[in-house]
């Protein structure tokens, strides 16, 4: 090639560059990964569903990481109970149970015939062995949800009593994730590798960087699943796996992770779109141990100066739940607080001046995820406009972001989904937590609504949710929804995704 | 990756490259060239008085629109004009291209002519010093810089200037070399005048042309290099008007509205070109040995 021609080949590798570095910038978002549970029509059998963030390691007791329950759980290892798609919670290995008068004791009555897929029988041992494992082996911060327990027995073979050191409605909660995962006294030696438990799926194989392959566990007590084999199938970018469900690779997008890029599905009549929710809470959080936002005004400006709508249709492509305050619909205790403190620009601009703030500049750093960079661009444009100056700029997730904003404390703002289920305790009322709220007002309701009766709990949750939201404490800007994508004649895919699980033993085809 | 591609074609930067062009050729190349440059030039000049819209107007009424009479090149997911974010964001890439250009410069340009007029072991370790950092991708000078500074624009401009050093240096070197066999410099020097002045009297002069073929070059690779960060989300924070950050903005679109890839790949590819143009005519018209042949 002449010294010419090669300088004419640099521009257009300039648009090269611009068209496949895009696996390079993406990153993988914690949003919503459904739990599916839909039915697939193939002819072999099989079905394929893809996922983003692989997991790092296949044993939940020693790794975090969502990515691990969502595959294993209630699809391999089941519960004592779980939880069913409006937020119930229902049995599972346990038919049914009892709680006595003081709210301590809990009585299981076990299935009779669950066997493990190493052919050990389940037992009220095994469910023993498997709470009080939670204490010695597991390492992940999740077990503390395990310390209220005191004491774990076996009745009989098909019957289990534990008994709590303080009532606590969050503790059965709990169960239905997978801290209540039942484990064999014979089988958890290679669980990094090799999973055993008495779920509708055996795990066959994992394919590192690609897949996880998943097959029916035919001698499984309950009703067996449709599909003989069922491929969890990963990608790193969000545009490989859309087009992955174009192509035929795979059946299922069980994560839409840019809502603007479902137009490419909803008018192709061979897909069918699912739009669900999620527990994932999009909050503008503040960084109350700051001077500036001990000052409820400022805190209510910024709530008021933030048109909600309009953002969750500009960021989001309108996709989602307006709620006013840190409970997604699904929780039993939510109610629509969106009428709290609308938006209200002249009031906002108002109260800003009244504080004497207007003016100020706060730091709005937020994590290289789509949702965060999208609405974080909205944010700083809706409260310029009432009087605030924002700073905007993005911290790559999770390593920067953690160090800087979660653990470091160094920013006014960030906007960042929390996913976990029932959050409203470790997100507020935790005076080391980054949004560093903790009325004493928040924390007795906190208290009480764990130890009180079941309609205590939705009572008093709902008072602390008002109260989040009349205190300005944060800003929840929508839940994010939970979008599938799936071929045509699936069915049995759970359109919320709110259990840590992703229920894959009701999918069928036609 | 094109950048070290670039970076190789530019240590070879001063070689004649093909003497049978004829000044003709030359003059049409600077003509081109230099158009494309001045047009990006004057509508980054123009878009800070005026833009068709305001390139950070959030409007959710007018999301993705297609080309129309109001919007030229439609509107982006936020209801941004297109048009109005590459006319803003062309400043941008001027902005990065000049400073890292000028970082390069002040650095490359003093290196390369001390190392050219010293006897002394230390010219020679500059010069190896430079051919290290040479040898390190530019690109990931600038993720480093970025992991210690914090991402933002003016972190990306410095150390795609950093790693524009070397190329200065050396192209400035072996000109250096040249000028100081000269008669003109054995006189001055016998004459007893000091070393700084020799640089700026003598060799400096002869060798600016060199320095504005390399600075014209040198600006292409910080505008692709500009583009590369942002688009990684290493350069331009959000809300900053940016041609990277725009087509990594549209890359989840891509398709559903492949628009918004091609028209900021498009500016992108036009100011390289341009860029390149330029620099090849200019070398051309500068290079002595060309100049001997005529």
């Amino acid at each position: 090639m002449t010294p010419r021609l090669a300088r004419l080949f640099v521009p257009f590798a300039a648009l090269a560059l611009a068209l496949t570095a895009c696996t390079a910038g993406s990153t993988t978002s914690p949003a919503p990964s459904g739990s599916v549970g839909g039915t697939a029509a193939t002819s072999t059998d099989k079905i394929t569903l893809g996922l983003v963030a692989e997991p790092a390691s296949l044993d939940f007791t020693k790794s975090d990481g969502a990515a691990i329950p969502q595959a294993l759980l209630v699809n391999v290892y089941e519960g004592l109970v779980k939880l069913d798609q409006d937020g119930k919670i229902v049995p599972a290995l346990a038919k049914s149970w009892k709680v006595s008068d003081d709210k301590k004791t809990y009585t299981f009555d076990l299935v009779e015939g669950a066997k493990f897929t190493n052919g050990a029988a389940f037992t009220a041992e095994d469910a023993v062995f498997s709470i009080q494992r939670v204490a010695t082996d597991w390492t992940t911060s999740l077990k503390k949800g395990m310390e209220v327990v005191t004491e774990a027995k076996a009745v009989s073979p098909t019957q289990l009593q534990v008994t709590l050191s303080a009532p606590s409605n969050d503790w059965l909660y709990r169960m239905t994730t997978h801290l209540g995962a039942m484990f064999s006294k014979t089988g958890v030696a290679d669980i990094a590798t090799k999973p055993i438990g008495t779920g509708p799926y055996t795990f066959t194989s994992w394919n590192r960087g690609d897949s996880i392959t998943l097959t029916r566990n035919d001698s499984y007590w309950g009703t067996k699943p449709y599909y003989q084999t069922v491929v969890l199938k990963y990608f790193k970018d969000a545009t490989a796996l859309n087009n992955a469900l174009l192509t035929g690779a795979i059946n299922v997008v069980t994560t839409v992770q840019a809502p603007e890029a479902l137009g490419q599905f909803t008018s192709n009549p061979k897909y069918q779109v699912i739009e669900g929710t999620t527990n994932g809470e999009v909050l503008l959080s503040f960084n109350n141990s700051n001077e500036i936002f001990k000052d409820k005004k400022v805190r209510e400006a910024i709530r008021r100066g933030i048109d909600h709508k309009a953002l969750m249709d500009t960021c989001w492509a309108g996709k989602g739940t307006l709620v006013g305050s840190f409970v997604p619909p699904t929780d039993p205790w939510y109610e629509d607080l969106t009428g709290v403190m609308p938006f209200d620009k002249a009031k906002a601009t108002a109260l800003l001046t009244e504080a004497g703030k207007a003016g100020t500049t706060l730091r709005l750093r937020v994590p290289t995820l789509p949702y965060a960079v999208s609405c974080g661009q909205v944010v700083k444009a809706q409260l310029e406009a009432v009087g605030f100056k924002i700073e905007l700029d993005q911290l790559e997730f999770p390593a920067a972001w953690v160090t800087e904003v979660f653990k470091g404390g160094n920013f006014d703002m960030s906007i960042v989904a929390h996913v976990e289920p029932r959050d409203m305790k470790a997100v507020f009322g935790n005076p080391e937590y980054y949004t560093h709220y903790a009325t004493p007002e928040y924390v007795a309701l906190m208290k009480a609504a764990d130890e009180g009766s079941a309609e205590d709990q939705v009572t008093n949750l709902k008072k602390a949710a008002r109260l989040l939201a009349e205190d300005a404490a944060g800003d929840v800007l929508f839940i994010l929804p939970n979008l599938m994508v799936a071929d045509k004649g699936i069915t049995g895919l759970p359109k919320n995704a709110i259990a840590v699980a992703l229920d894959l033993t009701k999918l069928r085809k036609g | 990756m094109t950048l070290p591609g670039g970076l190789s074609r530019l240590a070879t930067g001063l070689q004649p490259a093909s003497s049978q062009r004829s000044r003709r050729g030359v003059s049409a190349t600077i003509a081109i060239g230099g158009g494309i440059v001045a047009f990006i030039a004057i509508v980054g000049l123009l878009s800070l008085v005026w833009t068709p819209y305001d390139p950070g107007g959030i409007d959710p009424t007018s999301r993705l629109q297609l080309s129309s009479s109001a919007h030229w090149l439609g509107t982006d997911k936020f209801g941004r004009d297109v048009l109005s974010l590459l006319m803003a964001g062309s400043r941008t890439t001027l902005v990065v291209g000049i400073v890292a250009v000028g970082v390069a410069a002040l650095i490359g340009v003093p290196l390369g002519i001390m190392s050219a007029m010293t006897t002394r072991w230390w010219g020679e370790a500059v010069m190896r010093a430079n051919d290290l950092l040479l040898a390190f991708p530019a690109l990931l000078l600038a993720i480093m810089l970025t992991a210690v500074h914090g991402q933002g624009v003016v972190t990306a401009m410095v150390a795609i200037g950093i790693a524009s050093i070397p190329s200065f240096a050396r192209v400035v070197r072996s000109g250096a070399i040249g000028v100081m066999k000269t008669e003109y410099v054995l006189a001055a020097r016998a004459a007893g005048r000091r070393p700084l002045a020799i640089a700026f009297r003598h060799v400096l002069p002869n060798v600016t042309s060199l320095i504005i073929v390399q600075a014209s070059v040198s600006f292409a690779i910080a505008v692709l290099a500009e583009a590369a960060l942002s688009y990684l989300g290493l350069g331009a924070p959000p809300g900053t008007p940016s041609w990277g950050r725009m087509l990594q903005e549209g890359q989840e679109l891509l398709f559903v509205a492949p628009r918004l890839e091609v028209f900021p790949g498009i500016a992108i590819a036009l100011a390289v070109l341009g860029l390149n143009l330029l620099g090849d005519g200019l070398r051309d018209r500068f290079d002595p040995r060309l100049r001997d042949r005529r």
